[in-house]
């Protein structure tokens, strides 16, 4: 690999129709030399527009992409100096594997047998040593995607783009994927832009993430810190939070049917969503006195070894609060419990400023009803 | 395999139908024609076998032979080119330009005299083209009915073009943008992609719309002589020529004539549908 470069990113916005709102709306984002970004959205919140326009396969419609301080604008893709995967590995269907990455070097006028010498390390740096022979065809979609892979890196580029380029398979091969990539990453330094709607991917792969949602940057940072303090409400849905309870804020102190729950830092006073992630809330007897609020489970959803509940606490309409339970615990349906609600995993995110699509995501326990006393504790 | 077998013998059997009317109609046209290029069903007289026909018609036979390989090669190289060209266009501004797809599909309809007629009015010394330009007809090179058979040459070419358009760029249509869009993301430049992506992907498409062309062009008729010279003539013009004369006891000749075209139109093919099998080996 040679030297990897440092990504900017600065303002992109890309109006594909005019009149209509842009697919990506002043996107800013600091890519380091060496790191891996990953860029995690649902879909259509135009993270591949920000792939393609780093790429140079689209122009942004405002806004300029450097690389190492050089303005890349107007720059055609193949002298961008960087490689992308795509959903679909794309391998050219007339050439053998090795041919396949021995192409970025063909068409930099390198030798045939130079070319096909540097295909095999990199055919071996994916674990596909002795597949060079065979026809593009000829392979299952995980070893596609490992030689769409090498082709990639053998291209040396300064900016490696990855397009959810492991989203296409089973979950095993998945994940062994990751830690192809994560091997790779400490062998050759790229640095990585990647594109994905699976948190999970994002949290094996990078080292830090950008949410985008509607177009625009909704926060940036480690995983760890989206998952413990959303900013929005859009972070919190995307990343699996499912428990989201409107109330007030006054001296730090979130009031709503759930209670007066104290929060763990300063948050300014006046209406805000309480959310708490389903693996931190502790599901107890309903009468513990450790518990900070009782309610009644409602719905059970497996999900392989651990099941995730749905407490009904007590409140107008009654207040929704998903908890997850430990290894092999069962709960049934209609049994009371307490929850509690560590205070570290307790955060509050503003109220949605749009009505909350809440038919969009069937079998979500959001709750949007109006804060007030009622406090309930056993 | 039993399920394999039982499922080849019904893929026949589906096919049949199709097969037999074709197999029927053009095996028996050919049998006929060669049973009486050898004299064994003249129109009057014992039937006797014979290589007189061949024989009589020997002497226009190879010149006619070459002229028609030589127009069809010509028109098939000018079409393949020209219809790439189109399809490149076509597709590479996808959605922002229909004009020149429309413009090639509406050539597929027109009937080859219809063409034929037109660009004898085109290119013709006494034509449009000329008046057009201000050339007087003495000065204006003979296209039409000369000795180069441009006027020919041109009117296959222009149609089969827009055919050879709507295969390729089918083809390229569907698949050609992400191949090419991954190639250039390799450092891949315009002339690379082409080179190495476009070209091959389009290559299978392309051969196959040749050889059709190829061997169309090879047995057709009405343009060759609406527009060609009198003598030499190509091959199906001299059968057509042959079979219609008064003169009964050429009939053989003609068809003499005729199994020639089919013998080399049968070779184009054979030549074609090889080469096609290992390009199309990873399509």
């Amino acid at each position: 690999m040679t030297s990897s470069g440092m990504l900017r990113l600065e303002e992109l916005t890309r109006v594909h129709t005019a009149g209509q709102p842009p697919a990506l709306d002043g996107f800013t984002l600091d890519v380091p030399a060496g790191s891996c970004v990953a860029v995690l959205g649902p879909s259509g919140s135009g993270k591949s527009t920000v792939l393609r326009l780093t790429a140079g396969l689209d122009a942004p419609t405002r806004g300029s992409v450097h690389l190492d301080g050089r303005d890349l604008t107007g720059v055609p893709p193949e002298r961008r100096g960087m490689a992308m995967v795509f959903q679909r590995p794309l391998l050219f269907p007339h050439l053998s594997v090795r041919d396949n990455v021995a192409f970025a070097d063909r068409v930099r006028g390198v030798p045939r047998r130079t070319a096909r010498e540097r295909a095999e390390e990199y055919l071996g740096l994916v674990a596909l040593g002795g597949y060079g022979d065979r026809p593009a065809r000829s392979l299952s979609g995980g070893q596609e995607q490992r030689v769409a892979l090498a082709r990639a890196l053998a291209a040396e580029p300064r900016v490696l783009l990855l397009d959810e380029p492991f989203s296409a398979l089973d979950t095993a091969l998945r994940a062994e994927m990751h830690d192809l990539l994560t091997d790779l990453r400490v062998r050759l330094d790229p640095t990585v832009l990647l594109v994905t709607h699976d948190p999970a991917e994002a949290d094996a792969l990078a080292d830090t993430v950008a949410v985008l949602d509607g177009g625009r940057l909704q926060q940036t940072g480690l995983l760890r810190e989206l998952y413990t303090a959303p900013a929005s409400l859009a972070v919190s849905r995307l990343l699996g939070g499912r428990t989201e309870v409107a109330g007030t804020v006054r001296d730090g102190v979130h009031s709503s049917p759930l209670g007066d729950l104290p929060l763990p830092g300063w948050v300014p006073d006046g209406p805000g969503v309480l959310v708490v992630r389903p693996e931190a809330v502790r599901v107890t007897a309903p009468g513990d006195p450790a518990a900070d609020v009782t309610g009644t489970v409602v719905r059970v959803r497996r999900r392989g070894l651990r099941a995730l509940v749905v407490v009904e606490v007590p409140g107008p309409g009654g207040v929704p609060v998903e908890a997850e339970l430990g290894a092999g615990e069962e709960l049934p349906a209609g049994r009371p419990v307490g929850l509690v609600l560590p205070v570290a995993a307790r955060a509050v995110v503003p109220p949605a400023t749009t009505s909350a699509p809440t038919g969009a995501r069937p079998g979500t326990s959001r709750a949007s009803v109006g804060g007030g006393p009622g406090r309930r504790r056993p | 395999m039993s399920g394999g077998t039982a499922g080849r013998r019904w893929a026949v059997l589906l096919v049949l139908p199709a097969l037999v009317p074709v197999a029927a109609v053009v095996g028996a046209a050919l049998v006929s024609a060669v049973l009486l290029s050898l004299g064994l069903t003249p129109l009057v007289g014992q039937p006797r076998l014979s290589l007189d026909a061949w024989r009589g018609a020997a002497g226009d036979l190879g010149t006619a032979t070459l002229l028609s390989l030589g127009i069809a090669a010509a028109a098939t190289v000018v079409a393949a080119a020209v219809g790439l060209c189109l399809a490149l266009a076509a597709t590479a501004v996808v959605r922002r330009s229909r004009l020149l797809g429309a413009l090639a599909a509406l050539t597929i309809p027109v009937p080859h005299l219809v063409g034929a007629a037109a660009m004898g009015l085109l290119l013709a010394d006494t034509g449009f083209l000329p008046r057009l330009l201000g050339v007087s007809p003495d000065a204006w090179p003979p296209l039409v009915g000369g000795e180069w058979w441009v006027a020919v040459v041109a009117e296959y070419a222009w149609k089969e073009s827009a055919f050879v358009a709507l295969v390729v760029g089918g083809v390229l249509a569907s698949r050609a943008r992400s191949y090419d869009e991954t190639a250039a993301l390799l450092g891949a430049g315009r002339w690379a992609r082409f080179r190495f992506v476009t070209l091959p992907l389009a290559a299978p498409a392309l051969g196959a719309a040749s050889a059709v062309t190829f061997v169309y062009t090879l047995g057709s008729y009405e343009v060759a002589a609406l527009l060609g010279r009198p003598f030499p003539e190509p091959l199906p013009v001299m059968a057509v020529r042959l079979a219609g004369s008064i003169d009964l006891t050429v009939r053989p000749q003609a068809a003499a004539v005729a199994v020639t075209t089919a013998v080399l139109a049968l070779a184009a093919v054979l030549l074609a549908l090889r080469a096609l099998r290992r390009l199309s080996a990873w399509d």
